[in-house]
């Protein structure tokens, strides 16, 4: 990367997505608002909200929209609805917060277990919506974090040992000392305008297709 | 697993920014497990002052300009160390074409003939305004002695002004500045520009003069020591490359790129060893890097740019106290186990 200008640390865009089965479920509710305000959302650092469909799956919705952060409004504790957690959970994992009206220990260690990162028991009234969804946002954002720092160290892991292989495998093949080796491979990029870790990595995937082993 | 350490590192549109942006761009930080980012500055003094708070991490910079934030001499100094230097020679008198064309005529001559005819074509005109790159570089040691063994006094007899190297060609043009003292390729693109030519080379003025160093911020240092071994290596094995007459039109394709210098391959290319073809690199100095003459930073290095200051500014502090800040400054002992485990390229 190269910057000519310093960037300032930028907030990413959080996106979230409401389930809300309390007025979904019922046809009496039905084109009401809910009790999840979405300025409360906004207020907590959410920059885009969209709301699940009514008769649409979660898991649908999660992969459709890839939200950021999946708010589950439950009125009664429901076991089929963890379903749709699970799936979340194991196909797109992001961190959901759940709100339900009745406290029931055995449903949040069950609600938990499915992939919930935030479980709420709620009276009619959400008054406390803002701190629970800007935890859920700090969390979401700090879990984003360590997952790139963790694509970033596997990914340099990666091509550090594709260098070590190509160098070993020129002193193997070509009889070259490990300097030589390692200002071939450097020469080679320079050349074409490439990464060592690709000139490498390319070296070694030729000398595998070729059938040496290393 | 080890996470990709981050560094950002400060450099500006140079010639012998070459072991740092082929470092970058060849992936040989990436190779030592760092993650770096580049920044490229418009002045020595943006970047004086991004490593003073922290916005940097390491810079390209000029010794001089080290030694003086030690010295007090710039206000808002972070500690600053030097683990190694990165190239010798490279800088260019460059004079408005009228001010050059006698003291070309028949050919370039020495850098010492040249000022003797500069200081000639003086006599009876109005002062002439020169400038630097900054106020505390080996430009300005360069030019000043340079001036001085030619009778003109540096002081007394021209005019200063403190020109970033990309904003010469335009300062040259307006008539703003009649000559200026800049690393390569600077010369060579006055010189292709038709704005200006380079009479006098520092590889002349003073063979084997210290040019570049790589600062780092102390506190960034002692707190990633292996990180800055990692760095150290990427850049010993880059200043192999770039030593290598064989690797300049690489390096100077690298370095021409609109994200870097974002000028002609050319003209890079005549100021990189090996580089230079018939018809181009009239106007420029060949920057030296890559051997252990070069990368080394030792403290014979500091005493002459200490030497160099005393001779035309107060140096606050007396010889032996200054020297005891270079000593600080001035780390080979860092140096030396990267350069032992670097065994490859250097």
């Amino acid at each position: 990367m190269v910057a000519r200008q310093p960037t300032c640390p930028r907030v990413p865009p959080v996106k979230v997505l409401i389930a809300d089965t309390v007025h979904l479920s019922d046809p009496g509710h039905l084109g009401d608002p809910g009790r999840i305000v979405e300025a409360d959302l906004m207020a907590a650092g959410a920059t885009q909200i969209v709301r699940l469909g009514a008769g649409e799956l979660l898991a649908d919705a999660v992969l459709r929209e890839a939200p950021d952060l999946v708010i589950v409004d439950m009125a009664r504790p429901d076991r089929d609805g963890l379903e749709d957690i699970r799936a979340i959970a194991r196909h797109a994992p992001r961190p959901i917060v759940m709100f339900v009206d009745q406290d029931d220990p055995a449903f949040m260690e069950a609600a938990i277990e499915a992939g919930v990162s935030s479980y709420n028991v709620v009276g009619a009234s959400l008054p406390a919506i803002k701190p629970v969804v800007q935890a859920a946002v700090a969390m979401f954002r700090r879990f984003r974090q360590v997952e790139t720092s963790l694509h970033k160290a596997e990914t340099s892991l990666r091509e550090r040992e594709a260098i070590d292989r190509a160098k070993a495998l020129l002193m193997r093949q070509r009889g070259m000392t490990e300097p030589d080796a390692y200002r071939w491979l450097r020469r080679q990029a320079m050349e074409q305008s490439r990464k060592l870790a690709a000139v490498a990595a390319e070296l070694v995937a030729a000398d595998k297709s070729k059938g040496g082993g290393s | 697993m080890t996470v990709a350490h981050p560094v950002r590192i400060g450099l500006l549109r140079l010639t012998d920014s070459a072991p740092v942006i082929h470092a970058h761009t060849a992936g040989l930080f990436a190779a030592e497990g760092l993650d770096v980012t580049l920044s490229v500055e418009p002045s020595w003094a943006n970047l004086a002052d991004k490593l003073s708070y922290g916005l940097l991490d390491a810079a390209i910079l000029l010794p001089p300009l080290v030694l003086a934030m030690a010295l007090g001499l710039r206000p808002a100094a972070a500690p600053l160390i030097i683990p190694m230097s990165l190239s010798q020679h490279g800088d260019a008198v460059t004079l408005s074409n009228t001010l050059a064309a006698p003291i070309l005529a028949g050919g370039r001559p020495t850098a010492a003939e040249a000022g003797r005819r500069l200081a000639a074509a003086l006599r009876g005109r109005p002062r002439v305004t020169l400038s630097v790159v900054h106020a505390w570089s080996p430009h300005a040691l360069l030019f000043k002695s340079w001036l001085h063994a030619a009778g003109i006094d540096p002081q007394a007899d021209v005019d200063w002004a403190i020109v970033p190297p990309a904003d010469t060609i335009a300062a040259i043009e307006s008539g703003r500045i009649d000559g200026f003292c800049a690393g390569a390729p600077w010369g060579a693109v006055a010189a292709s520009a038709g704005v200006g030519r380079t009479v006098a080379l520092s590889s002349d003025i003073m063979p084997g003069h210290p040019e570049k160093c790589l600062a780092v911020r102390e506190a960034w240092a002692d707190q990633h020591p292996d990180a800055l071994q990692d760095l150290l290596r990427a850049l010993l094995h880059a200043a192999a490359d770039c030593a290598d007459p064989a690797n300049a039109p690489a390096i100077a394709a690298t370095l021409a790129q609109p994200a870097f210098l974002n000028l002609p391959a050319e003209i890079i290319a005549a100021s990189l060893p090996g580089g230079a073809r018939d018809g181009v690199g009239q106007d420029t100095d060949v920057c030296r890097f890559g051997t252990p003459e070069v990368t080394r930073p030792t403290l014979e290095q500091a005493r002459w740019f200490l030497d160099q200051m005393a001779r035309w500014r107060d140096l606050p502090a007396s010889g032996a106290e200054a020297e005891a800040v270079a000593a600080r400054i001035y780390r080979p002992d860092l140096y030396e186990i990267a350069a032992v485990r670097a065994v490859g390229g250097v």
